[in-house]
């Protein structure tokens, strides 16, 4: 498990798994039970990824796996090995934000943040499979994040505007 | 500038001079989101000393039981085990949580008895919170059930008694006369009789509490981090808890919080058990992390749950001459701090509405549920829930159409400042205008061809069973509380009787500015922020105030034991309060740098050299020295004047308007912000479901400091009525059993049901405070379930549809449209 917890006084099963975690490979021995959202935040450090209810409604804990979004607190680490995972960590490159990070920035569709990461990833899977989104498809597409402050009209400016921004500089997309 | 005239009263070349644009009023990009968007951001779920361990809670499952045993002997024996706190031991060593009310007596984990289903009954901790979960499986709880009090109306009749020792499950209440209450209703032509309910909801941040507690045995104190609100108020909660002076216990909360609308100042409890469970370890850093779970059945984070009797006395040409209010509040197993939660409606007793006389009686009751706590609003929502319900029935009875009655009745803007018959004090606005602006805006847009009300459309959908309506409804949000009225419910009510105005002390707002050596600008916070924009409002206001830019400005959040004793960020106070302070304590700096300039360099009287873009200058020299030139000429004296401090007193201090209501410890909200609303709903006759199509709403809080900020905040309240008013509830079953523990089940609105908001803005600055803004943190949830409840009423007219219950379900529609069949 975690490093928080390598002083365990007893022998839990564990099962070495190895995870491509924004394009590196991590290898671990993780118990059964750990939860993919406490892997990224505790063995990779990655604390973008937010725990917002571990029942797998509110999305806060939403990455990529294979580019697909998976809801990390409703995944044990050990369902993905082998696969590839991408958290919100992976997207800016260079410093640089990412179009729909920086949308969201320029459409103040954020507020306390925590359901952000979520949302920016489940916008990454919504734009990589439909480039030119309508309401429909945004609301249909984001329905599984749940946010508590911003009443969702600035999320869907910031999506509309990151669509235009990718469409502009043939950004890559898909797999990364 | 615009944000300098306040100040115009300073002395010659004391005004700051610049070439640079404003930047308040502005809709200037946050500070705080690129940290966010890259998952920099540290919240407190992410604080991780390396050798920290995991607390875990054994919570009750009964709602109501003795505690026989407890025996945490399995726990202990496990090879995980780490430190067992029981209520024993808190009770041998440290001291009963503050309550709201005097006669309380709660500790942080039940002693002899378990009042609500989640309660806290033993704490352990272990390496991983994996481990500390097995754990609490091994800890054995004996039992002896009692029956449960979980109707409010059934808790005032004392039949079972919760808390033996207080000897009534009515601890608090008060009837409060303004006016000719009894002649008004004798005199008035009509008198109207209603009952609604107000469910059991409340905000549901995204982020759960949590702390990370550290026992340092060396200087026998706690460093306690941790996501409560108001930090510099309600230290009190943890330190007396612990048996400690302010000093010993710092609480210190990070820059990102992940919402809180209230509800996170209740968290005392996770912060002294991590505290004492870190003594217990001598000083190993103790962390927990409240489950979204416990948060929802036993988080002591529900809110306002009211049945209410309502008694409007009104002419037949439609003129209210009475009002009053009855409810019982349910404010479960033990009263909180914000126990005036049920006070706050008296700051906009009559809304809108000119009404002299008025009667206003609460009972506030204990049953076996978590504990209440603060929700945007405030209490206000369900209070103007019940008025306006009772306004539009009052029409329906007239005859006549809701938005002429509401019109008859408005303050008019001729009558500004307008004082309230419980003594608060609208400042500004022109309500009647604001009305009549949104209805002719929807009537233009959408009472036409091709629109939502199209009435072509409206019939076509008739013939489908699908009921379109909309009303119109103004509302005020009260902004920017005093905070001695606060502890009116623990006051003597001889001692209230005998208080004079000088007995008043409001809590000012507390600042910092200190000068670094590159001539950057270090700002520090006395409060803490769970996403309103502070860092960005702060940045604004001094980039503007120091003339310099945005980004040579820093602003940081100072802890408990370094800020004073303050109110901080709740009851809308802090476009007001923070800007207030943020300009006093600019000021002084500017003053300062003058006199350093004058000391050390220029030798010049002040009053010849001015400050100016970033530096100040010698009007007779023409020399100048920039910012970073004054830190340096700063560094070797004794008393810095590059480091100032400012307290900003609260506005009411210096308006006698003010005096009866602060004496009396009656509500003070010195600003109105008010919106006019305009929900079109859609009602599905057969399904029950209500589909808000578009909400409309033309919102006024004065002067707006971020309109980007502004707008976000509407929404986002917005959001939260709409969640209020259709879905949201805590439901308990007959046995006390909470209903919600899950987010399957407390239904929270998301892409898939939030209206579009069309949103307008008028500016009535507010005369009251010193840069025109009011306070409209909590708008749009004060005012959205009333807006959308009056919508339905319209839509249903036929049906003689009231919603005299939030949240209004389909399920409720559709059982009240076969009850009318």
């Amino acid at each position: 498990m975690s490093s928080e917890s390598s002083s365990h006084s007893l022998d839990r099963p564990t099962r070495e798994v190895s995870i491509s975690v924004n394009g590196e490979t991590v290898s671990a021995e993780v118990e059964p039970r750990l939860k993919l959202s406490d892997f990224l935040r505790q063995e990779c450090g990655l604390r973008g990824v937010r725990v917002g209810c571990e029942h797998g409604v509110c999305g806060a804990c939403t990455v990529l796996v294979d580019g697909r979004s998976t809801k990390s607190c409703l995944t044990y680490a050990v369902q993905v090995d082998g696969a590839s995972v991408t958290t919100v960590e992976g997207l800016s490159e260079d410093g640089d934000l990412h179009p729909i990070q920086e949308s969201f920035h320029q459409e103040h569709a954020l507020q306390c943040g925590f359901c952000t990461s979520g949302f920016v990833m489940a916008t990454k899977e919504l734009l990589d499979r439909e480039p030119d989104p309508d309401r429909e498809d945004v609301e249909e597409g984001l329905a599984d994040n749940i946010c508590r402050c911003t009443g969702y009209q600035n999320i869907y400016d910031a999506v509309d505007r990151a669509a235009a921004e990718l469409a502009e500089a043939d950004y890559p997309r898909g797999e990364d | 500038m615009s944000g300098a005239e306040p100040h115009s009263e300073v002395a010659a070349g004391e005004d700051v001079e610049t070439e640079q644009e404003s930047f308040v009023g502005t809709g200037l990009e946050r500070v705080e989101d690129r940290r966010i968007l890259t998952g920099d951001a540290e919240y407190i779920h992410d604080k991780a000393p390396e050798n920290a361990v995991h607390m875990a809670l054994a919570r009750s499952v009964h709602p109501h039981a003795t505690i026989v045993d407890v025996d945490t002997s399995a726990a202990e024996d496990h090879p995980d085990c780490l430190a067992v706190v029981t209520g024993e031991d808190l009770q041998a060593e440290y001291n009963p949580m503050p309550c709201g009310l005097n006669a309380f007596e709660e500790w942080s984990l039940a002693v002899d008895k378990v009042r609500f289903v989640g309660e806290p009954v033993v704490a352990v901790v272990a390496p991983d919170r994996y481990a500390a979960e097995d754990l609490v499986d091994l800890v054995d709880i004996e039992y002896e059930q009692h029956d449960p009090v979980v109707d409010a109306m059934d808790a005032l009749e004392d039949e079972t008694i919760i808390h033996e020792d207080v000897g009534t499950n009515v601890p608090d209440g008060e009837t409060m006369e303004f006016g000719e209450v009894d002649e008004a209703f004798e005199a008035a032509d009509n008198v109207l009789e209603r009952e609604y309910s107000w469910g059991r909801i409340s905000g549901v941040p995204l982020e759960t509490a949590g702390v990370v507690a550290e026992y340092d045995p060396d200087r026998d104190a706690f460093d306690v981090d941790c996501n409560i609100q108001l930090h510099t108020l309600v230290d009190d909660t943890v330190y007396e808890t612990l048996g400690y002076p302010p000093e010993k216990v710092n609480l210190e909360v990070p820059a990102d919080v992940g919402g809180s609308f209230g509800t996170k100042i209740a968290i005392h409890r996770y912060c002294v058990l991590a505290a004492v469970a870190s003594q217990q370890l001598d000083g190993r850093p103790v962390k927990f992390v409240e489950d979204r779970i416990e948060n929802l059945q036993g988080g002591d984070m529900h809110s306002s749950d009211r049945e209410y009797q309502v008694r409007l006395a009104y002419d037949d040409d439609g003129t209210i001459r009475g009002v009053d209010t009855w409810f019982v509040d349910d404010f479960g197993a033990f009263p909180r701090y914000p126990v005036n939660q049920a006070l706050k409606p008296l700051s906009v007793v009559t809304n809108a509405y000119d009404v002299e006389n008025v009667r206003y009686d609460y009972e506030l009751v204990m049953t076996n549920k978590t504990s209440q706590t603060a929700y945007r609003g405030f209490g206000v929502p369900a209070h103007l829930f019940a008025l306006e319900t009772a306004v539009d029935e009052m029409a329906h009875e007239l005859g006549v159409d809701p938005v002429d009655v509401r019109q008859a009745n408005l303050v008019q803007p001729d009558q500004m400042p307008h004082k309230i018959p419980t003594g608060n004090v609208y400042d500004s606005g022109d309500f009647p205008a604001a009305l009549d602006r949104i209805q002719e805006l929807v009537e233009g847009e959408e009472v036409c061809e091709g629109g939502l009300l199209d009435p072509d459309t409206v019939a076509a959908k008739r013939e489908e069973g699908k009921y379109r309506g909309v009303s119109y409804t103004v509302h005020i949000e009260p902004g920017v509380s005093g905070s001695d009225w606060t502890d009116r419910q623990r006051t003597e009510k001889g001692a209230l009787e005998e208080r004079e105005r000088e007995d008043v002390e409001e809590l000012p707002e507390h600042f910092r500015i200190e000068l670094q050596d590159d001539g950057s600008v270090q700002a520090y916070l006395a409060t803490d922020t769970s996403g309103q924009g502070h860092q960005t409002l702060v940045t604004q206001l001094l980039a503007d105030q120091l003339g310099v830019l945005p980004s040579a400005v820093e602003v940081g959040y100072l802890d408990s034991v370094t800020a004073p004793t303050e109110y901080g960020t709740a009851a809308s106070r802090m476009a007001v309060m923070l800007s207030g302070a943020t300009e006093g304590a600019a000021e002084e700096l500017r003053h300062n740098c003058r006199q350093l300039a004058a000391e050390e360099a220029f030798g010049s009287a002040l009053d010849d050299i001015v400050y100016r873009d970033g530096g100040v200058e010698c009007q007779q020299s023409g020399e100048r020295l920039e910012l970073a030139d004054l830190a340096d000429l700063d560094r070797g004296r004794g008393q810095r004047l590059t480091r100032v401090q400012y307290d900003y007193d609260h506005p009411t201090t210096d308006l006698p308007e003010f005096d009866e209501a602060l004496t009396q410890k009656f509500p003070v909200y010195p600003t109105a912000a008010f919106a006019a609303n305009a929900p079109i709903v859609e009602v599905d006759t057969k399904t029950g479901e209500v589909d808000i199509l578009k909400f409309y709403s033309l919102r006024d809080c004065g002067t707006r400091l971020n309109p980007t900020i502004v707008d976000g905040q509407a929404h986002g309240g917005i959001a939260q009525g709409v969640g209020a008013a259709l879905m949201e509830e805590f439901k308990y079953d007959d046995e006390g059993q909470p209903q919600a523990i899950t987010m399957f089940e407390y239904l929270l609105p998301s892409t898939t049901n939030m209206p579009d908001i069309e949103l307008e803005h008028s500016e009535t600055p507010s005369p009251f405070t010193a840069t025109g803004a009011k306070g409209t943190g909590e708008g749009g949830m004060i005012d959205g379930p009333v807006a959308i409840a009056s919508s339905i009423n319209a839509a249903l007219r036929e049906f003689d549809f009231v919603t005299d219950q939030i949240p209004m379900t389909p399920h409720r529609v559709r059982s009240r449209l076969r009850d009318e069949e």
